[in-house]
């Protein structure tokens, strides 16, 4: 019986040992890599040390609450021999960082009761638990009871149950809006939505000329826009009531400018 | 009817022929804190740009089609800088599995009298808007996070209504033509920036109508 134990014992230090020991490689490298390499590091690589770790912390929860490990509360360890000289064995095994196994260190590495801080936030919790009084906390626990099953059963429940509400869940907690997408895209792309100025109805049977739909039409007329001084004159009366004329009006006057500006040419 | 890559073509003198990628979406007002953290932590470490600029579309209508569309563009927020004039063609309709939508682009910096020597030379001032926001650099990638706003008095900037509750995000490279490993990076990054925002190749022409 003791036999089984102490080799459960030894299974499960070795075990935990190795765990620790991935975890204190996994720390080495990322606490390098933030004093070495500050620059080039990136968000991402960051997120993948921090999840790293957090694995491996998982793991090791996971072997502790093991059922196979036994209760490492009941061990008790003892140190047999303190001397302040130099041990070489014990300096490899921890790689320089205990050299000596003096009367020192043992208060820090062989220390059982939690730090001051934690020990005065116990005490509080204790004290805290025998003032409420065993029908209070009767009903907190029932209270917490009822919460964690109501959730096990929303989480448990078929998916058809859940669909309609994840589905307007999503909708509230998602960031973008894909007819917003759209619309700022088109705004930007050819002014879909931006101009004012729309002429009585939209005019069909507007041909080539008119690509772009009706937004051409709005080309500010006349009135307040100072922008239409100069060849604008000609343009803006016959804009109004018949756009198809304005392609004619338009050719000859490109006609005519570029018949002036290059006389060598032809 | 591309432009051959940079590196076969003999430097004779003009420009290089630039093309631009371009991914878009959107991201609603709430989640935007979430989205420029994101975008800090992700992109260069510099102070973060905003910028407000009053964007102005010129288009020339000539005998055939399509008319021809320029933009000028002038920070309202550095009002002695000089205008900038683009110019963006079609959108290359290469293979479907290209990432990124690729188009021919001019960029050219223009004094104050820009409005009006684009009016003589026969362009209408089609739409205006302005936008405002904040701009982000990774490498040759920028992102630009803008907010459009609608002007209610032609040539009045002071008074603008916004178009929309989200605003536009657009991830662009300027690259020469023929790089095509430049769609992957920006579909990498883009796929950083999930869930809080889809980019995605929007085609301008499928919106129309």
């Amino acid at each position: 019986m003791q036999q089984r134990e102490e080799k459960q014992l030894e299974a499960s230090v070795e075990s935990l040992i190795s765990r620790v020991a991935h975890v204190k490689n996994a720390l080495h490298s990322f606490i390098y890599k933030l004093e070495n390499e500050y620059e080039r590091l990136t968000w991402p690589s960051v997120l993948d040390n921090f999840a790293l770790l957090s694995g491996q912390l998982n793991t090791i929860n996971k072997l502790l609450k093991n059922e196979k490990t036994p209760s490492f509360r009941n061990q008790v360890i003892i140190p047999l021999l303190l001397s302040p000289d130099r041990d070489e064995d014990l300096a490899k095994l921890t790689e320089q960082r205990v050299p000596v196994f003096s009367h020192e260190i043992v208060p820090d590495y062989l220390r059982t009761k939690p730090d001051p801080e934690v020990e005065e936030q116990e005490k509080l919790l204790s004290a805290e638990a025998t003032r409420i009084g065993p029908e209070v906390a009767q009903k907190q626990i029932q209270a917490l009871n009822k919460l964690c099953s109501s959730l096990l059963e929303k989480l448990n429940n078929p998916r058809d149950d859940r669909d309609s509400e994840s589905a307007t869940l999503r909708q509230n907690k998602s960031s973008f809006n894909p007819a917003d997408t759209n619309a700022l895209v088109g705004a930007v792309a050819f002014g879909k939505g931006l101009s004012k100025c729309r002429p009585p109805g939209p005019v069909p049977g507007q041909g080539p000329m008119m690509s772009g739909g009706s937004n051409l039409q709005q080309v500010p007329i006349g009135g307040g826009s100072s922008q239409q001084a100069g060849m604008g004159g000609p343009v803006a009366p016959q804009q109004q009531g018949q756009p198809g004329k304005m392609p004619s009006s338009i050719k000859t006057n490109i006609k005519s400018a570029s018949g002036s500006m290059h006389p060598y040419n032809r | 009817m591309e432009a051959p890559p940079v590196t076969v073509m003999p430097v004779t003198g003009g420009t290089i022929n630039m093309m631009e990628y371009l991914l878009q979406g959107s991201v609603l007002d709430q989640a935007l804190e979430s989205l420029l953290h994101r975008l800090r932590g992700l992109c260069d470490n510099m102070e973060p740009e905003t910028f407000t600029d009053h964007e102005l579309v010129y288009l020339l209508k000539g005998q055939q089609g399509n008319p021809f569309i320029l933009r000028a563009r002038r920070s309202l927020s550095h009002p002695t800088a000089p205008w900038h004039l683009r110019y963006l063609g079609q959108p290359e309709v290469g293979d479907k599995s290209r990432h990124a939508l690729v188009r021919n682009c001019v960029d050219v910096a223009a004094s104050h009298s820009l409005p009006d020597f684009l009016n003589e030379m026969g362009f209408r001032m089609d739409h205006e808007f302005v936008a405002s926001g904040h701009i982000f650099r990774k490498g040759a990638m920028k992102v630009v996070v803008s907010k459009l706003s609608r002007i209610l008095v032609p040539g009045n900037t002071d008074n603008t209504e916004r178009l929309s509750l989200s605003y536009l995000v657009e991830l662009s490279v300027l690259a020469p033509a023929g790089q095509d490993t430049v769609s992957e990076d920006m579909r990498s990054f883009a796929e950083q920036l999930k869930p809080l925002v889809h980019l995605e190749k929007i085609d301008p022409s499928k919106q129309r109508h």
